[in-house]
């Protein structure tokens, strides 16, 4: 009998967050405001207001304020696999932007892309009844 | 070799599938017998009678699936798998739902079909909701020609990723 190669890719594990484990994907919130335009006014009120109790309730993410004169409010998302998201804050209320910090913390930061047909199960492992073949079966195909 | 099913089916033996080998051409036939044999040997010849021992013969096996309903559909599903459903409410990321509604669970030579369900004390699956997400955008352009009517919709429909666990089996019902 031949010796069994061990090939270098066989011993490759693929990354399954949430099997054993979960570990969230966000990892910093940076809230960018003006200090004086009228359109960061709902920002201004949303971090005097209501972001100290949405970080205490999500221990686990950074989130720093920025002054950011001459701009408009922006919300940014930092993520473990090296993305960022951003999310223009200048046309929402406050809940809106209460909803818009909620989206980021809930994101895992991987890139949009369509979600429908094909990408409902995406499996790394092999099937568990492996795959069909037409000579092990009752009556095979004969010519 | 053919699979088992254990749901008061009444067991088929291998012999048949042996003597249909024989049809074949000759050189065919060698590969085919020798495949059949090798198989034949770790499957069990006859079946379990009860729901546990199906399922001792099913975890034995290298790797298992279920078929869940979840949100009103059935998914095949593996353990370490990634599963996309649209958008559920009152979740949030890090949650852990367990799978009830589990129809059937399967290994290579062996399934075993629920009643219409398998009874939940028998096998345990979990899920981790790991992000809540929104597809791509989605434009639908809508027009009735020579009447004026004409609009484009933009869409971007909200889903939720589970991560599947690790199929429990449990001894006692």
């Amino acid at each position: 009998m031949a010796t069994q190669h061990l090939w270098r890719a066989q011993l490759r594990s693929y990354p399954a967050n949430g099997h054993t484990a979960f570990l969230p994907q966000i990892r910093k919130v940076v809230l960018e405001f003006c200090q004086h335009y009228p359109s960061s006014t709902n920002t201004r009120t949303f971090i005097s207001n209501h972001l100290e109790r949405v970080a205490r309730q999500n221990p686990h993410i950074e989130f720093v304020v920025r002054q950011r004169n001459g701009h408009e409010p922006i919300a940014r998302g930092f993520y473990a696999n090296g993305r960022d998201k951003v999310i223009p804050l200048n046309k929402l209320e406050v809940t809106g932007i209460e909803r818009k910090v909620e989206l980021l913390m809930d994101s895992s930061g991987a890139k949009i892309r369509p979600l429908k047909g094909a990408r409902t199960v995406e499996s790394t492992t092999e099937s568990a009844r492996g795959v069909w073949s037409g000579l092990h079966v009752d009556t095979p195909f004969t010519i | 070799m053919r699979r088992r099913e254990f749901s008061g089916s009444r067991p088929k033996s291998t012999l048949r599938t042996m003597a249909a080998s024989w049809h074949i051409r000759n050189w065919l036939s060698h590969h085919v017998r020798r495949v059949t044999a090798t198989r034949a040997i770790h499957a069990q010849s006859v079946l379990p009678g009860t729901t546990s021992a199906a399922l001792q013969a099913i975890r034995t096996q290298p790797s298992q699936y279920i078929v869940a309903s979840l949100v009103g559909r059935k998914f095949i599903l593996t353990p370490r798998d990634l599963l996309t459903v649209p958008h559920i409410k009152d979740v949030s990321v890090g949650d852990v739902l367990v799978l009830k509604d589990i129809h059937e669970v399967g290994s290579r030579d062996y399934t075993l079909r629920g009643d219409p369900l398998i009874p939940t004390g028998r096998v345990k699956v979990e899920a981790t909701v790991v992000e809540h997400t929104k597809g791509a955008m989605e434009v639908v352009f809508k027009k009735k020609r020579r009447k004026g009517y004409q609009k484009t919709i933009k869409n971007k429909h909200p889903y939720t990723r589970l991560r599947i666990g690790s199929i429990q089996f449990s001894d006692s019902p």
